[in-house]
């Protein structure tokens, strides 16, 4: 797993940026004109009310989806102007998911999980092997490998979601509500290891939270709110 | 690309879908190999009746050995050439009387059905060294006595060993024996004295059809092209095998189009059946396949990995129809020869090419069937993989 360091320089800019849904004819303007930069290697979190539009922005900075108008640019990459094709690609790249409800897949096991981003490298199976026991080792998971997610407590699947957002080695790790569906205990643990991965690997981690004790482990808080940053 | 066991446990973890949907599949390729090993069946029985050192001769106009005549003198012309092995028994030609007779099924339904009878010198038998008698014993030349085909002994009243039938009013027939000739189409026939059979029917003077062996399979075009130059002989020669091998495509293409048909029909559902069970497996796994699109999957690896799935679903399919289908070995089947409007008993024949081509045939009802559902998870969106 390589380090990184915070150098300062912005990771994620986002520039005079739109987002409109419609409702029918009706158009729901989601983000309006919104500047942001999120400095490489730092843990910043985002928080606000309910459709304050914070799941789109954490869209747009992980390549989920592209603005309606204005720049996106992502470690060096225009977001704005890729193909479908291309954001996939550069999400396996560049991104690594950590999502609400974990989102393992149910019928492979906490390795195979953990192995799916490399798939889509040109790594062969002793190299994927390897990455992938370094990983769980990092979520201190090593000896659940061959565990199923049911078999696993919603924190430890939280960890193996970790342990698969990390192992291709991302610049940048996005995580919606990463202790929404978690006990106190095991969003604390969860927590604690999003820190080390920030400050021992310096990932740097964008996260969308509702939990003031989660916001409060990252460096930066920023609040939306009607689709702007307050 | 996503890996092939993420699709393989996607669909053991789904057992009773999985099950339900490949079942239906298995029935369609039941069906699908069936009507093929039916038509198989046909063709064995009535294709491989024939040699290629025989010719039959029919009068010409006449298609079929039942709708031809031949009288004496022609028998005679027939023998007149150097292409005829004359030390074959009959002196390489006999002349045989067939006869179409309806006999009531020995099973009680009180239905009915056609027998072919055929009446032959005393030779006809060693005539035919692939007939053998496997019990009782060979008529008496210039009796009443008669041997039935194994395919058909004991399937009709009084057709049976030790028992009698008649063609004409108080004429009995005495069946004393069944024969076998390897699982041909004469398997499914009667055969008894010609003199006794062409009097039960007012015909002493002629015959049906004439058997000619040859010196040699390559002697047929020369011995063809004599007799049928001489146009007041007014004859048809064909090979015994070609003749047969007509025979069988008439009725095997019959039995195979219908049961096509039927495998057709039964395809649409089970189609459907595969859509459906796709469709909702794409439905419930929208999260999965969001995440997957998230995780930086292309649209192609999942429309790929959708498309494997059903193939495996119809596969699975596939390997239960072939399973059962493989017990219709056991069964006869009694159908009509459309030449002679007898009927022959045939077996289900399965060939590995006809197990490839019903497990071609699984294979692409699951590739329509998982298409619009595959199509479907391309399209989901990896925002998906965002909503709680």
């Amino acid at each position: 797993m390589a380090t990184e360091s915070s150098n300062g320089a912005s990771i994620v800019t986002l520039k005079d940026v739109t987002k409109t849904f419609y409702r029918g004819k009706e158009p729901i303007h989601v983000l309006a004109g919104l500047d942001l930069d999120v400095p490489s290697g730092s843990f910043e979190a985002l928080m606000g009310p309910s459709g304050s539009g914070k799941s789109t922005l954490l869209n747009l900075i992980a390549g989920l989806d592209r603005p309606t108008s204005g720049e996106v640019t992502v470690a060096g990459a225009n977001l704005s102007r890729m193909s479908d094709g291309q954001l996939a690609k550069w999400r396996s790249q560049t991104i690594g998911f950590v999502f609400q409800s974990f989102n393992l897949i149910p019928v492979l096991t906490a390795a195979q999980n953990v192995e799916l981003p490399l798939l889509l490298t040109d790594l062969g199976g002793a190299d994927r092997k390897s990455r992938v026991a370094t990983a769980l080792r990092v979520v201190g998971l090593e000896d659940r490998m061959d565990h199923y997610p049911r078999q696993l407590s919603g924190g430890q699947e939280q960890r193996v979601a970790i342990a698969r957002a990390i192992v291709n080695d991302p610049k940048i790790i996005v995580a919606d509500e990463p202790t929404g569906d978690l006990d106190r205990k095991s969003a604390d643990d969860v927590l604690t290891l999003m820190d080390k991965l920030n400050k021992e690997l310096g990932k740097t981690i964008f996260m969308v939270t509702h939990d003031p004790a989660a916001a409060e482990k990252a460096s930066v808080q920023r609040k939306l709110d009607k689709g702007a940053l307050q | 690309m996503v890996p092939v066991r993420y699709n393989i446990r996607s669909l053991l973890v789904r057992k009773v879908t999985t099950f339900a949907t490949a079942i239906g599949i298995a029935l369609v390729v039941f069906v699908f190999a069936a009507a093929q090993m039916l038509g198989e069946g046909v063709n064995r029985a009535l294709a491989n009746s024939g040699r290629t050192d025989t010719v039959i001769v029919l009068r010409k106009g006449s298609d079929a050995e039942l709708s031809s005549t031949l009288d004496g003198e022609r028998l005679n012309m027939l023998r007149s050439n150097s292409a005829v092995a004359s030390s074959a028994p009959g002196g390489g030609v006999i002349g045989e009387s067939v006869l179409v007779i309806t006999a009531e099924l020995a099973d009680g339904s009180g239905g009915i059905s056609n027998v072919l009878l055929r009446g032959m010198p005393a030779d006809g038998m060693k005539f035919r060294p692939e007939a053998r008698i496997v019990s009782g014993r060979a008529p008496s030349p210039g009796t009443n006595e008669v041997i039935v085909g194994k395919s058909i002994s004991g399937r009709f009243e009084g057709i049976a060993p030790g028992k009698t039938f008649e063609v004409r009013r108080n004429r009995p027939l005495l069946v004393v024996g069944e024969f076998e000739t390897g699982g041909t189409s004469y398997q499914s026939e009667v055969w008894g004295d010609l003199d006794t059979i062409r009097a039960s029917v007012g015909r002493e003077s002629v015959v049906s059809s004439a058997r000619v062996r040859l010196t040699s399979a390559s002697a047929f075009e020369g011995y063809r092209a004599a007799m049928e130059a001489d146009k007041r002989l007014n004859l048809k020669v064909m090979r015994e095998d070609d003749y047969f091998k007509k025979a069988s495509e008439q009725t095997s293409g019959f039995l195979a189009g219908m049961g096509m048909v039927i495998a057709i029909l039964f395809s649409i559902a089970a189609m459907i059946g595969a859509a459906i069970t796709m469709n909702g497996a794409v439905a419930n796994r929208t999260r999965e396949i969001g995440t997957l699109r998230a995780l930086g999957f292309s649209r192609l690896a999942i429309l790929t990995s959708f498309m494997l799935e059903a193939i495996f679903l119809s596969l699975i399919g596939a390997a239960i129809g072939l399973l059962f289908v493989q017990l219709l070995a056991l069964v006869s089947f009694p159908t009509m020869n459309f030449q002679t409007f007898s009927e022959i008993v045939i077996r289900f024949a399965a060939t590995p090419a006809i197990m490839i081509s019903s497990t071609i045939f699984a294979v692409a009802m699951g590739l329509l069937g998982g298409l619009a559902p595959a199509i479907r998870a391309a399209r989901i969106s990896p925002v998906e993989a965002m909503r709680g």
